[in-house]
């Protein structure tokens, strides 16, 4: 009975996941031009993002908002000793030496984190982890001497392949690709191994945790370290990406994004946090391109739908929005709107899929599944 | 305070601290004042997983199933700490519990209260405790599972385990006790084998419920 929730669906095995998205990737890549590989870039980097505090949120059911602390770490790593503007630090580390460097300082840092709040649970963990992440970016913009402060590190060090160097969109894509493929496998890996279990009947109940022998301070300090780690390596492939490394690129939404995004795709599941990440991440760009405006443009009842919404807006707010423009114009003018439809689309899962995008069996499990009998029913 | 291949009970009212002592001999909390031995060794500084390793496995006050878990998994997660073959303890936890064996693919939290209560004490054997701590398995059960649960612990024992229980239901508890022990405010007030204190006329009194 646990095969299937929702029997007649059958359910394609994870790695048919992995390889569809795969597969839809290259294809993204092969014929698609620079501004859709860009989308496709930052989609498949939020999802590897997401993939990381899957660890920490979906499996060990640690709550963590304070994400970005990490991607900043291993964006700052390789920015302050692989580029030559950055100050304090001469020289410029090849590229290939700062990626294991950022992935490794980035499970110090989440140990660094891990430690003090490991006796928190909950709502007290989530206001930590918060101050946590916001600590990170405020020590980049006062530690002049090596991060220049707001004005920020450019001119990274690039990674390098043969006699060539990655510095185009497609070919940061193809890495971000890898990179979120072998994160996918590892952290798929962990979740069926025993780690995996342990984190799972830490999530449940820490205390009954302890009681089957689960050392809970080691399971969830790993937990963290092995977060973190992923969004350093996120972090160490998005600075040489956009080659600028700021503060302010750090900011809270980062963290609020990433957790979004894994529990709008279905918590604990990859292929959810990469649906999320398309939707959260993807749909937003999407809506800002030439293209898409062009095909909406043609769909006069979508925009005379939209516009009974706006006039209701109007009639009863203090603040005007304009009236979408005829089907001619309007589809340039879409861009302006696109948080409106993002958040309907947002509301719109949360109404019809409360437990995600793609849930997992676990997840649905809870949401679905009877209360536990009462006790003394026998 | 408990021997070798006894069944020792601590009975006693509402909040006597009977809970809290279980909880403290198997170090998920820490106790303020006292000593916790096992074995000779000093074992109250120890954390819960070392302590599991001793030997001793703690079923906890109201079962501690995961219940999105199958029973199946359950299971295996008593047997966290063994990495040696476990078909065998398997196979004995279903012998002691049939019902376990119909329902090992079923997620723990659709079971009824009876199934959980069998589950946590066949989760709690895997480990090969040497030491079995229950707390209150009577709870929210009806008589006749009572009857059921209590056939199995005396049957544990008699497979060669030691037992501190931990009761409400002082009839049931004294029934089957070698020993026990009546707790007030943290403190023991009475001790004697479990026929001794069943006649009691202090304990028939308070917690048996007789004029």
């Amino acid at each position: 009975m646990l095969e299937s929730v929702r029997p007649g669906v059958p359910r394609l095995p994870e790695w048919a996941h992995a390889l569809i998205f795969l597969i839809v990737g290259l294809l993204g890549w092969y014929f698609l031009d620079d501004t859709w590989v860009r989308m496709l870039f930052l989609v498949t980097l939020y999802a590897t993002l997401g993939m990381g505090l899957n660890v920490v949120v979906g499996l060990a059911g640690l709550l963590d908002l304070g994400f970005v602390a990490f991607f900043a770490t291993g964006a700052y790593v390789v920015a302050i000793w692989g580029a030559p503007i950055s100050p304090s630090v001469d020289g410029v580390v090849n590229y290939w030496v700062l990626l294991p460097m950022a992935v490794f300082a980035g499970a110090g840092i989440g140990m660094l984190l891990g430690l003090p709040v490991l006796p928190l649970r909950g709502d007290y963990l989530a206001i930590v982890t918060l101050g946590f992440g916001e600590i990170i970016r405020i020590l980049a913009l006062n530690m002049d001497d090596y991060t220049r402060g707001s004005s920020g590190i450019f001119a990274l060090a690039k990674p390098d392949y043969g006699a060539e160097t990655v510095d185009s969109v497609r070919e940061f894509f193809i890495m971000i690709l890898i990179a979120a493929m072998a994160v996918w496998f590892v952290t798929a890996r962990l979740r069926d191994s025993k780690v995996g279990r342990a984190w799972e009947a830490i999530r449940e109940d820490e205390d009954v945790a302890q009681g089957m022998g689960i050392n809970t301070v080691r399971y969830k300090l790993m937990a963290f370290a092995i977060g973190a780690s992923i969004g350093a390596l996120g972090g160490a492939i998005y600075a040489p990406f956009v080659d600028f490394v700021a503060p302010a690129q750090f900011s809270l939404i980062v963290s609020i994004n990433v957790l979004a995004l894994v529990i709008i795709g279905g918590m604990g599941n990859t292929t959810g946090v990469i649906a999320g990440s398309a939707m959260l991440i993807g749909v937003p760009e999407l809506l800002q391109f030439q293209e898409t405006a062009d095909v909406l443009a043609k769909f006069e009842w979508l925009r005379d739908g939209l516009n009974v919404f706006i006039d209701g807006f109007n009639a009863v707010s203090f603040a005007d929005l304009g009236k979408l423009p005829p089907s001619e114009e309007w589809g340039d003018k879409l861009a302006l709107y696109r948080f409106i439809v993002f958040g309907a689309l947002l509301v719109m899962v949360m109404v019809l899929r409360p437990s995600g995008l793609f849930p997992s069996r676990r997840r649905e499990l809870e949401f679905t599944a009877e209360e536990p009998a009462p006790a003394g029913s026998a | 305070m408990v021997e070798d291949g006894e069944i020792v009970t601590l009975i006693g009212s509402n909040g006597a601290g009977k809970s809290t002592t279980l909880r403290a001999v198997s170090g998920i909390i820490r106790p303020r004042a006292g000593q916790v031995t096992f074995r000779g060794k000093s074992i109250d500084r120890l954390p819960p997983h070392k302590i599991v390793q001793l030997g001793m496995s703690h079923v906890p006050e109201g079962r501690g199933i995961f219940h999105r878990m199958t029973v199946h998994e359950n299971l295996l997660l008593g047997a966290y700490q063994r990495n040696d073959d476990l078909s065998g303890d398997l196979d004995r936890v279903y012998g002691l519990f049939p019902r376990l064996k119909e329902r090992l693919g079923q997620p723990g939290g659709t079971l009824s209260g009876g199934e959980q209560q069998m589950l946590a004490i066949g989760r709690a054997l895997m480990a090969r405790p040497t030491l079995l701590l229950l707390d209150e398995p009577s709870m929210g059960l009806s008589p006749l599972l009572v009857e059921t649960i209590f056939a199995t612990i005396a049957q544990i024992r008699q497979q060669g385990s030691t037992v501190l229980l931990v009761e409400q239901n002082a009839l049931m508890a004294l029934e089957i006790a070698d020993r026990a022990y009546v707790l007030e405010s943290g403190v023991i007030t009475l001790q004697g084998t479990g026929a001794e204190l069943a006649n009691n006329d202090a304990v028939r009194r308070s917690y048996l419920g007789e004029e």
